[in-house]
Parts: structure tokens; C-alpha cells; sequence
């Protein structure tokens, strides 16, 4: 079976440069937005890939022909642009990034009135309008209006909510590595805004990621040691397109990306104000312990922020976010939001008067497995069959894929909705526990 | 193929969103480029609501294939095509549909040199257009834009090599300009400034629509007309919607016929061209000008490409067609307005005499220029039926059919850049021209 690399879904566009992501696509799918949200001003911004230019200028093209009119934002981090498109009260955005993917991607994602990401239900009818191409191409196009400062709307939204006093007065030191990605513009005169003292790291926009963009321990070898190198309290990581979030402690070990939101719902609960709590379905056990110590909610919808934004939205949940570093407040906006979760884990830091590793040290251990295995979407539901009998005498829930909860281990299966890939999640209080399971779940998705 | 699209030599043109729309530009940019392989293309575009739209979509899909673009933004095509002289430039692409009304727009494509494309290239553009075989490269290739400012003081400098400026200068004219609020708007204020004009300009804000369609002719004229008479200016002119044609207005307020432009050009160059290039259906006041000038005239197919590729051909030092459209081969690629307005205050001042008294000379000739409407797929039987009707008045099939009797010819042909015939008739007398009118007429309806 041949499976293109271009990914048409109800998360947008995706495709590698040259191969399958052409000029003529890229304006067909504006052209399909443009037409779907009908006028009125979208805002388009870009991470810092190479090809960010093609794909701007056909996105462009594209919403013009049919009637809307484009803000320029230029490089900008995503949480950045959906917080403009909700505080400018805008109809929609693009956001011209293939995240974490490798550099010869690149991928459009469609942000509804609003700012948030489009529901599934609205994905589904833009698809409509992009296959049928029922476009609205008018006879007389709006212009494009270019913005200037555009990271200023979101900068003030967080120094609003930040106790910045307590920042300036605990001047910490930082080293932040943005990986040359769209954050690079503007986060260390951000930190420096906090009262930090900063250290740059892969602030260079050179085009190409000076690391792979995921933030995960084994890519913040850099950042690590420039921690420890410069005595810092603290080191920071973002992905490409800045939703997301890792730290490093003061020694120079990375936290994991699961913690930087532990920590973050920990401060938040028992620093600032108690909230119902909504993570989904993947993220760590350690959330149950915080939220279940300070008595409150905790709330797990399906994978993906539309569906974590909305939940958090419907019962008035001031903090959510993803295990793989994505930290949500709604104080700043209901999306990822690298910034928000560096200024939190600062103020905790300051108001704490503790150590990065304290703090962690004070939270339950679990141990992690997070892999991907290749399988074709018939493959997937075969896999989710089998596992569901053999780890029958466990809690099962099937709302997205299949998680089954034991009282020492959990793990998580799930198909992806963009790639013929399963994801497996395991997590265990003993890394041998959770080990042993991952083994016996891969040999129970042998066919 | 999108209907409603035309396609001619050196581009193609339709009415926008329908027939021309930021899908097929983006596919017509990409068959050019992959044509093109490499190198850097020039761009421009002219003041129309769409062009900015098309040109994004032209853009992207350039620098998709591997090419860079400069980007002059919106530039009349001769600057582009001058400036395509001063650097190295693989190809060119402008988007404007010059004369044509709104909502049309056009991409048109040009040589490495700024000439427009020559049949043979444009039809192999066409091919890889149709095939969808584009060569679309990985995101290390992928080619840049660069932003670029045309240098007008480069332009000038090579105009003051042609023309006296201090003697123009010196006679501080004062003139009305109707750029019909298309993209020499902008440049107005400069190519006044150099040659001391008093500049009482209408027309000029490239934001608004067109006042008028934007070919320049007499018909068009009646605001020159009445703001020169009531200015006592000493010239008036009209320019098309991208600064490559322009007809005048004497100082007396009378627009003079666009078939003028190239005869005046002819007498203002007097002993220095030797050889120049017009087409089948051009005045005969251009052989007039060209015998008083002692200039040999070669005729060839209607079009920019046909005339400029025949001047490269039969190195003849000018073109130009009743259109009123004038190039020069030793200045640029392709016609120019502002270099023929250049080359007419020139001749005014040279002669210290207005246009009323230059022209009064001119043969009397009565010129139609005629649109007949036909539907696209009964064109080519009328042209058959025609052909047949004319075969013994031996016939001249350069352009459609071209009929020269005593004191009259006609020309008959599909536009290429309308959905229409075009019938040209010029004879001595208008009784004369109008026989032939119904003659014609006549024959379509049957």
C-alpha cells in the first residue's frame, strides 16, 4: 500500500516541500478557509523554516481570492497568533508550521474566531468546501495589512497576570532554548521583562533547527549543560512553534515534559486559586495525585488542545494542558503556551524560595514509556482489538483508542488521526513495572 | 483549460475570479518556471484590484521551483523591462492586462532579456502548463524574493542620452497627464521634475478604479480635451492602465488618433533610425512619417512579441503599432509610454511648434477601428468563409485577412486578447471606409 506524505485532516494541511506540499494546494486550502469563514480578517504568521516564505505568500494569495482580507504577523509563535485572533476578535488565523516536525515539512493549521484551533465538526465542513472546491473567489480582492509588534498583545496578557513585583524582585537567571524557532524574536527580552537574567541558547534564526525541535530530554543536551555552566536556576526548551514547554533543573537535568505541567497545575492549585483540572488521556497519573491532595477536579478528554481548550471552557476550568509539555491558562488564553508556563514555573520558583529539583522532588515519581510503532489504520483497530481482551481484567476506556488503568501501571493506545502510526504510552510507579508492560503490550501488537 | 481564459504568445488573460484566478496564475508561474529551470525572474504589477492577489500566487509558486524573484511590486512593464537590461535575469513576469477593461487581468511573461515571449517558448510554457509538470524542488533549493525599488533615476539618465533635456527644460511646458489611475501614477511626479514640467495631472490615484477603459485613444480623450483647453496647456496625454502605450491631445485640446503616436516617434528619431518594424494593420500615416524620414517599414502579425522579436531579427532600430505603442532597441525590450512621451516633447520643443501645426501635414486618412461581437466557437467559420470570399483580391493572410483596394484596405481578425473580430478599415475617404464597413457586416450575418 502506498501512503502519501501529504496529510489533508481536520488539523489542517501537512507535506514535505517540493513533494507533496505545492503552491497550488497551499492556495487551494486558503482559498477553501477563506471561503469557509467568508470574509472578515485572517491573521497569518510563521515559524522560522525556510519554506515559511512559499507557503506565505501562496496563503496569501489564497484568502485574498476569496475575499478575506490577511494580517501579516510575520514570525510569530502560535499561542502568540491565537491570542491576537481572540483579543483582535478576528475571524480566523493560519499558522504557516510543521511544529516539531523535521525542517523539509512544513503545514498549515487553521485557527477559528475565537482562537482556538477548529472543532472537529468545522474541520469537517472546511474539508468540504477544499474538496468540492466550493470557493468564493471574488471579483475584488481586500489588501493585506501588516502588523507591527504583534507578540506585544500576548507579552501584556501574561505581565497582567503574573506577579511581576515578586519576578523583579527574585531575579533568576535563565537559560531559555527556543531551538531557532518562532519564539526566538522575542523571548529573551520577554524573560528580561520577568526580571530574569537570560542566557540564550539556539536563539539564532538560522533556518535550519540547530536541534530536533521536540522537547525531550535527549534533544536538551545543549541546554543542560549551559545550565550547569552558568549556574543557572533554571533552563527552559520550546518546540518550533512555542506551545511547548520543558524544563531542566538547576543541575542540569531535564525535569521531563510530563513534570513541566505537574509542576505547573501544582503551583497553580496550591499558589494561586483552587480549579477543576482538565488534562487528556495520555498525561501523566501524577496530575491525580496533585489535583486529588488539593481537592480538586481533574477532568481527561481526548488528545489534541481543541478538546482539552473546550472542556476547560465548559466547566470553568482555570488550568489543563498536555503530558508532552503543553501547559493551558486560562487567565492568558484556553491554548499550549510556552510563555504562560515559563512565567508560572518562575513565580513559583521566586515565591517558593526552592530549588527547580525540590519542587520536583516533592511530587510522586512515575516512569514513562512513550513510543510510536508504524501500522496502517486497519492494523490500528486490529491492535486495539487484541489488547482490549488480553488486558480485560483492567479498567478499560475507549474514548480515544484504548486506555486501561491498573492501580500501579496505566497505559494508553492510540491511533493517530494524521499518520499511519499507533502511539503507546505506558506508565508505572517503577520503571521495570512499566517496561515489562510496553514489552508485553509490543508483543501482543505482533501479528 | 479554464474557459473564458485567452491565451496569446507571451501570456494569458481572462476576466478574474472566473477565467484567470490565483489557481490558474499559480499553475501558469510554475509551467513558467520549470520552462525556465533556473536563475532569477523580475516581477511587477500594475494597479488593478487583483493584481496584488495574483501576484502573490505568481511569487509563491517562482521561488516553489527553485527560482528567485525580484519583486518591483506595482511598476509599469516598461521599467521592468529596462531594468531587465541592466541585470542579469533569466525571465520576467508582470502581472497587467494593460488596455483591457476590468475585471480582466493578465500574467505576462517576458525573455531574460524583457522582451515578450516569442510563440515558440510560449507554446512550450503551454505544454508543461497543460502536462501539470512542474518542477517543484525540496525546501534547500526553494528560490527568495527580493524587494526592489526601480531605480528611475537610471531610467532618466538613459533617456537624457536620446533627448535634449535642457532645450525641454528650458521650454517648461505645461502638461496634462492621464494615467487613467494606473501604476505611472507614482512616477509622474519625477519624469515632470526632470524635464521642468508644470504637471496638471487627472486621473492619477493608483487606488481608485479606472475613470475611463484604459486604452489610450481619442475616444478616451474628452477630460485631457477640456483640462487642456481650459489650462492653455501645451500638451496632453493618456496612458494605458501599465505605462507601455500613450495617445496625446494637442494644444489646441484636440485627442489626437492613437495611430499618431508611432508617426510622431518616427519624426522625433528623424536620421537615426534606418529600419523599423509596424504590423499589417497599422496607419498609413506610418509610412508616410517613415518615407519623410527616409526609414524603411517592415510589417509583421499584431502583438508586442511579433514586433519586438522581428526588430531583434531584421536589426531595426524601432517598432510601434497603432495601438500607441512605440519601442526603441537601443533603450529598451519592449513599448514604453513615458520614453514616447520623452521623444514627442522633444520634437515639440525642437520644432517650437505645438502638435496641431506637427500633425497638419499628416495625410488625411479615415481610420475605423471596429469590435464585432462573435461567440468563441463560430469565430474560426466566419474567418473560413471570409478567406473564401476574398480569395482572388489576393489577399494578405499575415494577420487574419488583409485587403488592399484603391484608396481603402481592411483588416479582419480574432483578437487575441478578446473574444471578438477586429476589423480595421483606412481609406481616403470615409464613404469609402464606411462601404466597407457594411460590406463586411453583410457578410458576418449571413
Amino acid at each position: 500500500m502506498r501512503i502519501s506524505d501529504l496529510k489533508i485532516s481536520i488539523s489542517g494541511i501537512r507535506g514535505i516541500v517540493g513533494k507533496s506540499l505545492t503552491p497550488q494546494l497551499i492556495i487551494k486550502f486558503s482559498e477553501a478557509f477563506s471561503s469557509y469563514i467568508g470574509g472578515g480578517k485572517i491573521a497569518v504568521a510563521t515559524d522560522t523554516r525556510p519554506s515559511a516564505e512559499m507557503v506565505k505568500y501562496a496563503v496569501f494569495s489564497g484568502i485574498l481570492s476569496c475575499g478575506a482580507s490577511p494580517l501579516d504577523l510575520g514570525i510569530l509563535p502560535i499561542p502568540s497568533l491565537q491570542i491576537y485572533t481572540k483579543e483582535k476578535e478576528l475571524e480566523g488565523a493560519i499558522s504557516i508550521t510543521a511544529s516539531h516536525n523535521p525542517v523539509e515539512w512544513n503545514a498549515l493549521k487553521l485557527i477559528r474566531k475565537g482562537g482556538l484551533f477548529l472543532f472537529p465538526y468545522e474541520a469537517e465542513e472546511l474539508l468540504d468546501f477544499y474538496y468540492q472546491g466550493k470557493f468564493r473567489r471574488v471579483q475584488k480582492p481586500e489588501r493585506i495589512e501588516k502588523v507591527v509588534e504583534p507578540f506585544a498583545l500576548h507579552e501584556e496578557k501574561i505581565l497582567q497576570f503574573i506577579d511581576i513585583n515578586l519576578l523583579r524582585r527574585n531575579r533568576l537567571k535563565v537559560v531559555i532554548d527556543p531551538c531557532g524557532g518562532a519564539a526566538s524574536p522575542y523571548v529573551k527580552r520577554f524573560l528580561e521583562r520577568l526580571g530574569a537574567e537570560v542566557i540564550c541558547v539556539n536563539c539564532e534564526l538560522s533556518g535550519e533547527f540547530p536541534r530536533n525541535p521536540e522537547p525531550v530530554p535527549e534533544n536538551l543536551l545543549h541546554l543542560c549543560e549551559a545550565v550547569k555552566k552558568y549556574g543557572a536556576d533554571v533552563g527552559f526548551a520550546q518546540d518550533a512553534d512555542a506551545d511547548r514547554l520543558a524544563a531542566v533543573d538547576e543541575r542540569g537535568n531535564p525535569i521531563g515534559e510530563e513534570y513541566t505541567l505537574a509542576l505547573a497545575v501544582d503551583y497553580y492549585l496550591t499558589g494561586k486559586e483552587k480549579t477543576p483540572v482538565v488534562v487528556n488521556l495520555s498525561t501523566s497519573k501524577v496530575l491525580e495525585d496533585i489535583t486529588q491532595k488539593a481537592g480538586v477536579k481533574l477532568v481527561r478528554t481526548k488528545v489534541g488542545e481543541v478538546n482539552v481548550a473546550r472542556k476547560m471552557a465548559d466547566i470553568g476550568a482555570k488550568i489543563g494542558g498536555e503530558g508532552n509539555g503543553g501547559i493551558i491558562v486560562s487567565d492568558v488564553h484556553t491554548c499550549r503556551d510556552s510563555f504562560t508556563g515559563m512565567a508560572l514555573l518562575m513565580e513559583y520558583l521566586a515565591r517558593s524560595g526552592k530549588k527547580l529539583s525540590e519542587l520536583k522532588e516533592k511530587l510522586p515519581s512515575y516512569f514513562m514509556v512513550k513510543e510510536k510503532i508504524k501500522a496502517s489504520f486497519r492494523e490500528g483497530k486490529r491492535i486495539l482489538n487484541k489488547l482490549s481482551h488480553e488486558f480485560s481484567d483492567g479498567n478499560i476506556q475507549v474514548t480515544d483508542g484504548l486506555r486501561v488503568d491498573y492501580h500501579d501501571f496505566w497505559f494508553h493506545v492510540r491511533p493517530s488521526n494524521t499518520e499511519p502510526v499507533v502511539r503507546i504510552i505506558v506508565e508505572g510507579r517503577e520503571a521495570e513495572l512499566a517496561k515489562e508492560v510496553f514489552r508485553k503490550i509490543m508483543a501482543g501488537v505482533a501479528p | 483549460m479554464q474557459e473564458g481564459l485567452r491565451i496569446s504568445v507571451s501570456g494569458i488573460r481572462g476576466e478574474v475570479p472566473d477565467a484567470l484566478n490565483v489557481e490558474v496564475a499559480s499553475k501558469f508561474s510554475s509551467a513558467f518556471s520549470s520552462y525556465l529551470e533556473e536563475g532569477r525572474i523580475g516581477v511587477c504589477r500594475d494597479s488593478r484590484y487583483s493584481s496584488h492577489m495574483l501576484e502573490m500566487a505568481v511569487l509563491s509558486s517562482v521561488i516553489a521551483s527553485g527560482l528567485d524573484c525580484v519583486d518591483f511590486g506595482m511598476l509599469p512593464i516598461p521599467f521592468l523591462q529596462f531594468f531587465m537590461r541592466e541585470e542579469a535575469f533569466t525571465g520576467g513576469i508582470a502581472v497587467t492586462a494593460g488596455h483591457n477593461p476590468l475585471p480582466w487581468n493578465a500574467v505576462v511573461l517576458l525573455d531574460g532579456g524583457g522582451h515578450y515571449l516569442e510563440a515558440s517558448e510560449g507554446s512550450e510554457v503551454f505544454n508543461i502548463y497543460e502536462a501539470g509538470d512542474f518542477n517543484n524542488v525540496p525546501w534547500k533549493k526553494l528560490g527568495g524574493v527580493k524587494k526592489k525599488t526601480f531605480p528611475i533615476e537610471h531610467y532618466l539618465k538613459e533617456i537624457s542620452k536620446l533627448v535634449n533635456v535642457e532645450r525641454i527644460k528650458r521650454a517648461g511646458f505645461k502638461v496634462v497627464a492621464d494615467p487613467c489611475n494606473g501604476v505611472v501614477s507614482s512616477f509622474l511626479g519625477a519624469f515632470g521634475d526632470f524635464f521642468n514640467l508644470e504637471l496638471i495631472s487627472i486621473n492619477d490615484d493608483p487606488e481608485k478604479p479606472f475613470p475611463h477603459p484604459p486604452e489610450p485613444s481619442f475616444e478616451n480623450a474628452s477630460q485631457v480635451e477640456a483640462v487642456v483647453k481650459s489650462t492653455g496647456a501645451d500638451l496632453g496625454f493618456l496612458l494605458n492602465s501599465d505605462g507601455s502605450r500613450i495617445s496625446f491631445v494637442s494644444e489646441k485640446g484636440n485627442g489626437l488618433s492613437e495611430e499618431c503616436t508611432f508617426p510622431l516617434c518616427l519624426l522625433s528619431l528623424k536620421d537615426r533610425i534606418k529600419k523599423a518594424v509596424s504590423t499589417v494593420v497599422t496607419s498609413g500615416l506610418a509610412d508616410w512619417a517613415a518615407e519623410q524620414c527616409g526609414v524603411k517599414i517592415l510589417r509583421t502579425k499584431v502583438g508586442q512579441s511579433a514586433v519586438v522579436h522581428m526588430m531583434e531579427a531584421e536589426g531595426a532600430g524601432a517598432g510601434g503599432e497603432g495601438s500607441g505603442s512605440f519601442a526603441l532597441s537601443s533603450f529598451s525590450s519592449g513599448y514604453d509610454a513615458l520614453l514616447t512621451l520623452s521623444l514627442v516633447l522633444d520634437l515639440i520643443s525642437g520644432e517650437e511648434k505645438g502638435l496641431s501645426e506637427i500633425i497638419s501635414p499628416f495625410p488625411k486618412l479615415y481610420m475605423r477601428k471596429l469590435k464585432i461581437e462573435v461567440p468563441p466557437e463560430r469565430t474560426y467559420k466566419v474567418m473560413d468563409k471570409l478567406e473564401d470570399v476574398y480569395s482572388k483580391e489576393n489577399p494578405n493572410f499575415m494577420d487574419g485577412i488583409r485587403i488592399d483596394r484603391k484608396g481603402v484596405w481592411f483588416n479582419i481578425r480574432p483578437s487575441a486578447t478578446e473574444f471578438l473580430l477586429r476589423l480595421f478599415i483606412e481609406g481616403e475617404k470615409e464613404e469609402l471606409v464606411e462601404s466597407i464597413e457594411e460590406e463586411i457586416r453583410g457578410r458576418i450575418e449571413l
